[in-house]
């Protein structure tokens, strides 16, 4: 894609918000990873990825993974370790993988798919087959020596390997400004020589121009690049863990929400009316009501298959 | 037949033998790679990989900084990419710091994806015991036999660390090869044509009748001198070299127990939750309780000093009066 889609855009995030609003009501989920506020990221970097391309994740991969291109039903059936999900549902939350739409998977110790990502990227350059790899990670990986080993291996190697950090400021509770010393997190790749860029992740557009930036010199060989995204996290780390900030600070920070933004930018703009930002909405609910439906028809695992696949 | 056929042989040591294996295996499939340090035109610290580096050049050999995490990580996500690299962790205790890349993610990979993806890669690393120190000599083996999804092959002679690592850069999943520093340089006989040694066969190395002894690796040469002085004193040991700790061939040393109804494990690792543990657990499931000791580093750090080095780590004559010991029971 060359130019994203700005209405497409406004789509993939409701039906991301709308996702992971049905799959915290239901209950027995599980507990979670979501990504509400950092819906723009997902968004606005896979508009920028091509098919033969890879995207690897942290644990916080729902969104990312809606839009790579991952069926929702097929997320929504693995994070319910229902048989029908793309990994039969044995991955779940925070491991799941579809490498043939190019998402290569989640791995949700925090900063450990880096290194994994840079080990693609090292077969996509042996191949030579033009394809890149894009790593997601927190602001909580940006302390962890994995990668700042591998961002120095994947510049000495020039890897086709995009690093993308999804600074949503928090991990769990630890601020990031109490957690890493750097002034900006992408100056963590300036210092090896990367192309990097801070930007504000809460535009999707200004997302998918930088990626489209980032992605472009990533392809042409130049070597590894690092793009920082600053988001927000409306929720709580994750469904089960308790929340740090008071009611007023989370009120403050859905003023900044990135859905609300875009559809006002486009309202704004002439662009979309309020009926078809509500029929937009009722399409998102329509869709992932019918992934429900499949999650809740597909069937668990037999037990006898605990035992499958090991080595 | 008029005259047995033996296959021809060739004497080489065991880092040759290494040599070879992987040189054929390079040789055959364009995606066998090699990282790790000095692994290049150095020829790796142990000499393992000498002019391979002439062969197949920097593209798939590849030194690597001192980053032993972000290098197994890099190793399990080429290999699940498509690609068969074998990592060279140079000590074994450095492999701690790739233990995330090797256990969290490699290990359970073809798991998570319900088979759909692997990571068909060779984690070679030196164990043992050579007055290198405290963070420079464990046997830390037995931490991964019980991991789901590794399997840890462990040579004690050239021909084994040859076949062995023919079938380690040929399997499926993520395998864990252990050599030893003191048999890098010792000799022995290879087949000159090509075979490989599978996975989970244990192999008879002295055949008796009062007592199985069971080791892998180097202490596997301290069990061969030890059943070799007991025999003057008209014992007779059946020695067990096990070669592959995961899978483990139970099945051998459950039928040698049952002949000579005793057990001695040795390992140069500690024997808290050790080899020995679990061969013996297994074994007796088997045969039901037999009379058993357990022998392996004492419970203390092995140090560089050469007293205290010698006094932590098992030699032929603490086995040999283990043997003694155990044949009273």
């Amino acid at each position: 894609m060359t130019h994203i889609d700005p209405v497409g855009a406004l789509r993939a995030m409701l039906m991301i918000r709308t996702f992971e609003d049905t799959l915290a009501r239901r209950k027995e989920h599980g507990f979670q990873l979501l990504s509400s506020g950092e819906e723009a990221v997902a968004v606005g970097l896979a508009s920028a990825l091509g098919a033969g391309d890879q995207l690897l994740t942290g644990g916080r991969s729902i969104g990312p993974a809606l839009a790579r291109g991952v069926a929702p039903e097929r997320v929504m059936a693995e994070l319910l370790g229902k048989s029908g999900g793309m990994n039969q549902g044995r991955a779940g939350r925070g491991h799941m993988s579809d490498p043939e739409v190019g998402f290569f998977g989640a791995h949700a110790v925090v900063g450990g798919n880096i290194s994994i990502a840079a080990g693609v990227a090292m077969a996509r350059q042996l191949d030579g087959d033009g394809g890149i790899v894009v790593i997601l990670f927190g602001d909580g990986a940006c302390g962890a020596g994995a990668l700042h080993e591998t961002m120095n291996m994947a510049a000495q190697w020039k890897l086709p390997i995009l690093f993308v950090c999804n600074n949503n400021q928090l991990s769990v509770s630890t601020t990031r400004d109490a957690a890493l010393a750097v002034a900006n997190l992408s100056d963590l790749g300036a210092t090896f020589g990367m192309w990097t860029r801070t930007i504000d992740g809460l535009d999707v557009q200004g997302v998918a121009a930088a990626a489209r930036d980032a992605v472009r010199y990533v392809r042409d060989g130049l070597g590894p690049a690092f793009l920082e995204c600053k988001s927000i996290r409306l929720r709580s780390h994750s469904t089960t863990a308790r929340e740090t900030r008071s009611r007023a600070e989370l009120a403050e920070l859905q003023t900044h929400c990135p859905i609300r933004r875009h559809a006002d930018a486009l309202q704004a703009d002439g662009m979309l009316d309020d009926a078809q930002l509500e029929q937009m909405r009722q399409d998102a609910a329509t869709e992932i009501a019918q992934a429900m439906a499949y999650a809740e028809a597909s069937p668990y695992p037999a037990a006898q298959e605990v035992l499958r696949h090991v080595v | 037949m008029l005259y047995e056929q033996k296959p021809v042989m060739a004497r080489m040591f065991f880092r040759e033998a290494v040599t070879r294996a992987v040189r054929e295996e390079m040789t055959r499939d364009p995606h066998v790679l090699i990282l790790g340090q000095d692994v290049g035109s150095f020829g790796g610290s142990y000499r393992e990989f000498d002019g391979l580096y002439k062969i197949f050049g920097p593209e798939r050999i590849r030194d690597t900084p001192v980053a032993e995490a972000a290098t197994v990580g890099i190793a399990a996500g080429v290999a699940a990419a498509g690609y068969r690299p074998l990592v060279s962790i140079t000590y074994m205790d450095f492999l701690m710091l790739g233990f995330d890349a090797l256990i969290n993610y490699a290990a359970k990979l073809r798991y998570k994806t319900a088979g759909g993806l692997s990571a068909p890669m060779v984690v070679k690393t030196t164990a043992g015991a050579q007055g290198q120190g405290v963070a420079h000599s464990q046997c830390i083996e037995a931490w991964l036999m019980s991991v789901p999804g590794l399997r840890v092959v462990a040579p004690s002679t050239p021909a084994d660390a040859y076949g062995l690592m023919k079938t380690a850069l040929r399997s499926d999943g993520p395998v864990v090869y252990i050599d030893h520093k003191r048999l890098f340089p010792t000799p022995g006989d290879v087949p000159v044509t090509e075979t490989s040694i599978p996975f989970g066969q244990a192999c008879i190395r002295r055949e008796g009748t009062d007592l199985t002894l069971v080791s892998h690796g180097y202490m596997m040469r301290v069990a061969c001198d030890a059943a070799q002085i007991v025999a003057q004193d008209g014992i007779s040991c059946e020695v067990i070299d096990l070669r592959s700790l995961a899978p483990l061939d139970i099945d051998t040393v459950a039928g040698s127990v049952e002949r000579t109804g005793r057990l001695l494990t040795l390992e140069e690792g500690q024997t808290v939750c050790g080899v020995g543990t679990e061969v013996a657990t297994r074994t007796f499931e088997r045969t039901g309780p037999k009379p058993w000791m357990r022998i392996g580093a004492l419970p203390a750090p092995v140090s560089s000093n050469p007293v205290l080095e010698a006094a932590c780590i098992p030699d032929a004559p603490r086995v040999a009066d283990a043997i003694r010991t155990l044949l009273t029971r």
